[in-house]
């Protein structure tokens, strides 16, 4: 008896820390989502849907297509890694591909704003090199300019996962392939990357979530409607105190990120029934 | 197409980093031969095997198939077939899918491919597993289904990598009798890497044993077994007995000199290479034949010892004794049991008894 109680003494101060800095706030702030002046009701989610329709679609669409992309660019890196003949075009790749990780949101969205602005150095570098001139010249700071940032600051992440797993696949049923006279791309698709889908899986639901809640690259990048909802949680916030329809666009992205949680779960219990 | 030298190794060498693993192999393999590669682990049978396969290539030599150089060719323009040793089975795929892979990868339509896959699973025993993943296999299962991914293509040739060494030691034995004789129905060429002597005696029409990455004998598996090339060769065919012997060669016989544990003996020198000197003597357990001191009947050729058993013990059908001779201590099996602390009486019949040179004599 005095073991257990021992035992919870010990795991107390960590529970503590879980239960009030995280679950309790969690909690406050999606019970505060059906405040609406003293009372219970859904006020806030029709103010939000009503006011922020387009973004929550944006922010969908945005965070998608970057998944996509980042599972693309992250299966090239990890195949080429694993199946690239060329020792030092793979030894190159290994360094490189990483150095996105270690550089914070914040940072990428200041870099990508100088690199994608109208006059900025990817149209500069264009223009002298004649691809076209400077009156063509258009700024990639909306939608775009947010993908590009997601993909070129997530890929890193997935792509270490995937080339894990991928290293780990049996070397000889590689082997076995090449024997039977299998392309390198049929190899990487019908023999590495099936045996990495839950690796790939788990790697683009953990990019999709944080995606979903970066607030500085919308806000340096995408200064302009329509736009994604961390910005609008962060405008109820900043600029009306508006901690109702910030709190219902939190539920909002917390539905979205779940559900994408939930398509995981059904895969990973169909794999193993 | 030539029977003879259907695959045709020269001057094979292969390396790895500064150590040399293979050294100027030459082989040459008739269209239709089981061909074991036997060695310890290390010798680079492995290597060779790969080498041939198309997965190593070798620093020099070439290899040819059929009159044809693919020395410079991929795996799959080889028209050979390399079954694993881990089987490295796709895990994501069924039985039927693993088997016809290869098939696929030849656009063979749909149809056919069922059709020839499920020949291929009626050949090998793996009726009705065609939907099953490799995990729901047993070794046995898996062992097969690997076989028939690499049979499925029709290749020339079937390289084996240790093909039964994660068997069970029971399945083992009959899968070498079923592997040989689907061997001998398809008429195909087949190259088998193994560590196991016993394995490449039932399996094999030729035994090539391979030593620090050179041929150190090949031969039918008689050839290799009665008669040894090296001390070596002895060793690993089973003959671990080892005594050491001073001989001199005098006209057809070699005179064996008086040693701690025999008299005066010779013994024919039947074309043996020896020179006078120090000898290494090998022979197996099952060669020596035990005998009271006081009862030694009238032996045919050969040398015979003075010992004391140490120890005996009964691995089955036989007693096994360890014997000293001298300073040396012997297997002999026997029969008839004798008793820790008896004096026997310990033969070698010229034909069991394997004489080489020494090194030192080699040397020189």
């Amino acid at each position: 008896m005095s073991r257990r109680v021992l035992g919870l003494f010990l795991v107390a101060p960590s529970l503590a820390v879980i239960l009030f800095l995280f679950i309790l706030p969690l909690c406050l702030s999606a019970v505060g989502a059906f405040r609406v002046d003293q009372a219970w009701g859904l006020g806030n989610f029709w103010k939000a849907f009503d006011l922020y329709t387009k973004d929550i679609l944006f922010s969908a669409v945005i965070v998608g297509l970057s998944t996509v992309l980042i599972g693309v660019a992250s299966v090239a890196i990890g195949g080429y890694l694993t199946l690239g003949t060329h020792p030092v075009a793979v030894a190159i790749l290994r360094w490189l591909y990483r150095w996105p990780m270690f550089i914070p949101f914040i940072v990428v969205g200041q870099i990508l704003r100088a690199f994608l602005a109208k006059n900025g150095m990817m149209n500069n570098v264009a223009v002298s090199l004649g691809l076209m001139t400077p009156l063509d010249a258009t700024s990639f700071l909306d939608w775009r300019g947010i993908v590009i940032a997601f993909v070129w600051k997530q890929t890193p992440f997935v792509a270490l996962l995937v080339a894990g797993a991928m290293a780990s696949v049996n070397r000889e049923g590689i082997e076995a392939a090449v024997n039977l006279g299998a392309s390198r791309l049929r190899i990487l698709f019908e023999i590495v990357l099936p045996q990495v889908t839950t690796t790939l899986a788990v790697g683009l639901i953990l990019s999709f979530v944080t995606m979903m809640s970066v607030l500085s690259v919308p806000l340096m990048i995408n200064a302009q409607s329509p736009t994604m909802l961390t910005a609008d949680i962060a405008f109820r916030v900043n600029s009306y105190g508006d901690y109702g329809v910030a709190n219902a666009l939190g539920l909002i992205s917390l539905v979205l990120a779940a559900s994408v949680a939930w398509i995981y779960l059904r895969i990973s219990l169909k794999e193993q029934a | 197409m030539s029977e003879a030298g259907f695959l045709e190794l020269t001057g094979i060498e292969s390396a790895y980093g500064s150590t040399a693993v293979l050294k100027s192999i030459d082989l040459s393999v008739r269209h239709g031969e089981f061909v074991a590669l036997l060695g310890s682990s290390g010798c680079g049978k492995t290597t060779l095997l790969r080498a041939i396969a198309g997965f190593v290539t070798p620093t020099a030599g070439t290899i040819r198939v059929g009159g044809y150089d693919v020395t410079q060719q991929p795996p799959d323009k080889r028209g050979m077939a390399l079954m694993f040793q881990s089987y490295a089975l796709w895990p994501h795929m069924t039985v039927a899918d693993n088997i016809g892979y290869g098939l696929k990868l030849r656009g063979v339509s749909r149809a056919e491919r069922a059709q020839k896959v499920a020949a291929m699973q009626a050949l090998l025993g793996l009726e009705g597993l065609g939907e099953r993943k490799p995990a729901n296999l047993s070794g046995g299962q898996r062992q097969r289904v690997a076989l028939g991914r690499a049979l499925v293509i029709d290749p020339e040739i079937l390289l084996l990598d240790e093909p039964l060494s994660n068997l069970d030691a029971r399945i083992r034995l009959s899968v070498r009798h079923e592997l040989r004789a689907l061997q001998q129905r398809l008429g195909i060429t087949a190259i088998h890497v193994t560590h196991d002597r016993e394995e490449a005696m039932v399996m094999a029409d030729r035994i090539v044993i391979l030593d620090a990455g050179q041929i150190a004998q090949q031969g039918s598996p008689e050839e290799v077994y009665n008669k040894p090339a090296s001390a070596f060769v002895a060793a690993f065919m089973g003959a671990e007995n080892l005594l050491t012997l001073q001989g001199s060669v005098e006209g057809d016989r070699l005179v064996i000199a008086p040693g701690p544990a025999n008299a005066l003996g010779s013994v024919p020198l039947a074309s043996r290479p020896l020179v006078s000197g120090a000898i290494e003597a090998r022979f197996r357990p099952e060669a020596a034949q035990l005998f009271p001191v006081d009862a030694i009947p009238t032996l045919g050729p050969g040398m015979t010892f003075r010992g004391l058993v140490r120890s005996v013990s009964y691995p089955g059908g036989v007693w096994r004794h360890v014997v000293q001779l001298g300073d040396r201590e012997v297997l002999a099996d026997s029969l008839q049991a004798f008793a820790a602390g008896d004096q026997v009486a310990l033969h070698v019949p010229a034909p069991s008894l394997f004489l080489f040179n020494s090194d030192a004599n080699r040397i020189r």
